[in-house]
């Protein structure tokens, strides 16, 4: 017996609708089986918070008088991306203040950048807009300089090229004798500690593995508000070896998403600082799962010991694009805070935040149940296994 | 019983062993997290000073009558739990788990008694939620 996303979304609207979390829905398979589960559920809820660095939002500030194109700008003295129409601009999360020392003295604190940008626009904070440009005939202002707020622009959309990393490397440091600064954390040396990100069963694309659900149009909790998949995400690499349950063994799948910011909230939108190495966006995402049949019932119902992640050391292995992961370790091996490499035993830490991707699948559970979020029907599924997309690296070509 | 203290010595009495007083005549174990010299020849240091609560309570007694101005349990880190996403980043760096997560609900909290205010916990948070105090 399978169920249509129509029928799905009627039993929204009239309220039967049975919603559980991933987590949840991993008991209910256990006890029941997957078959049994299919005929009593209808959507699984999934949740990941962690720093995804493909982030950013696209606002749109209003015409100034007299008018401007402008050519470069900053918002609290982070530059951000003008190349687009008058008066748009790109606030890439990545991109750090002006003045900042950067890694001048080892290791960089990197205070404020984009990420920190977004935050401060969703908490409705005034921000400071400088602008610059080299004067047109239709647009002849040369600078500007302004208060700006997110309440009185006219558009201002998150737009995240690749978030929601299908699976994660765990990052360890082999062989370097002082601790290494990484977009996972800080390593310390001789393998003293294991960093990760993901949240392992409630996180979106482990539960539903080869995307049969999610896709161009999806609805999504985005942020704190609702948001959308606009496409499959840069680098996404559905041709990565698998599990025997359809988990891919390493980074694969990702998502590119967009909503309206205006609707999202700072509890599920933070600006980072990875000291050493920069600034970041974390953001909040749950993907709805609909428990189409069975076999969606039996993806849904994954466990943290089915999870396997890479370890990859970022001494030597990672910087220079070479090796073969140290081993592989479960979810739930990551979750008990130690893993065993090499006859030693190391202390695992998350990049990822475990409660916040609870709280997302619980509020978006709650939203689906009170009828306030329908399921949107994918128009163009994701690119899965076999496909030609795929995550290469670069070929180089001498000038 | 284990006390944390802050140390100022004037520099009248810096060149006075009396850290090493308190250990013999006090049988206290003293661990020295931080110490400190300033340029006018003040010192300034903190401890972690374990032993019953009788010697503990003469031992502090006899600091503060030797003319040193003791602070026990400084705020020496400030943790703001509304700055915090419970990611557990600070975990594996805080060696005495002043820093920890609930195992059940993986919700981050801060125990200032455990807390030796190595100060490691401050780069690797990335959300800036603990910073040194004023004067740490």
């Amino acid at each position: 017996m399978s169920k249509t996303y129509e029928e799905i979304n009627e039993k929204i609207k009239n309220g039967s609708v049975v919603v559980v979390t991933a987590e949840e829905m991993t008991q209910i398979v256990k006890e029941k089986g997957a078959k049994q589960a299919s005929m009593e559920v209808d959507v699984v809820t999934t949740g990941t918070f962690s720093p995804m660095c493909s982030s950013g939002a696209i606002i749109n500030i209003g015409h100034s008088t007299p008018k401007i194109r402008i050519s470069k700008a900053w918002i609290n003295e982070v530059p951000v991306f003008c190349g687009l129409a008058a008066v748009d601009m790109y606030i890439g999360a990545t991109e750090v203040a002006r003045e900042d020392p950067l890694n001048k003295v080892f290791p960089g604190q990197f205070k404020y950048g984009g990420g920190h940008v977004i935050e401060d626009l969703v908490r409705g904070r005034d921000l400071i807009l400088e602008a610059k440009s080299y004067g047109t005939d239709c647009y002849p202002r040369r600078e500007l300089k302004t208060i700006i707020n997110i309440k009185d622009m006219n558009n201002a959309f998150l737009l995240n090229p690749r978030n929601s990393y299908q699976n994660y490397n765990v990052a360890v440091n082999v062989h370097s004798k002082r601790p290494l600064y990484t977009y996972l954390g800080i390593l310390r040396p001789n393998l003293a500690n294991a960093n990760f990100a993901g949240s392992g069963l409630l996180s979106p694309l482990i539960n539903d593995p080869f995307y049969r659900t999610i896709g161009v149009g999806t609805r999504i909790f985005l942020g704190g508000g609702i948001g959308y998949v606009y496409f499959y995400g840069t680098q996404h690499d559905p041709n990565v070896p698998r599990t025997e349950h359809g988990i891919p063994r390493g980074g694969a799948g990702t998502l590119a998403v967009t909503g309206d910011l205006k609707g999202m909230s700072a509890d599920f939108l933070r600006g980072v600082s990875m000291t050493g190495y920069g600034v970041s966006l974390a953001v909040g995402i749950g993907v709805p799962i609909p428990v189409l049949d069975e076999e969606m019932a039996a993806f849904t119902g994954i466990s943290d010991e089915e999870i396997f992640a890479p370890v990859v050391d970022y001494s030597q292995d990672y910087p220079k694009a070479k090796g073969e992961p140290l081993g592989y370790v479960s979810y739930a091996q990551l979750r008990s805070g130690k893993i065993k490499l090499r006859g030693r035993t190391v202390e695992c830490a998350s990049i990822s935040s475990l409660p916040k991707a609870r709280e997302i699948a619980l509020k978006l559970k709650d939203w689906i149940k009170n009828g306030k979020f329908e399921l949107g029907k994918p128009t163009q599924p994701l690119p899965t296994e076999g496909s030609e997309i795929t995550c290469s690296k670069l070929k180089y070509r001498p000038v | 019983m284990q006390r944390s203290a802050y140390l100022h010595f004037n520099n009248d009495i810096v060149d006075k062993p009396l850290i090493s007083t308190l250990i013999r005549k006090y049988d206290i174990e003293i661990n020295i997290l931080e110490a400190r010299i300033t340029p006018n020849e003040e010192g300034s240091m903190f401890i972690q000073a374990s032993g019953t609560d009788e010697n503990l309570d003469k031992a502090f007694g006899f600091l503060v009558s030797s003319g040193v101005e003791v602070t026990v349990r400084p705020k020496r880190l400030i943790w703001r739990k509304e700055m915090c996403t419970s990611c557990g980043a600070c975990i594996a760096q805080c060696l005495p788990r002043a820093l920890d997560a609930d195992p059940e609900t993986g919700i981050v909290s801060y125990d200032e008694d455990k807390c030796i205010a190595c100060m490691l916990c401050i780069p690797a948070c990335p959300y800036g939620a603990v910073e040194k105090s004023a004067g740490a």
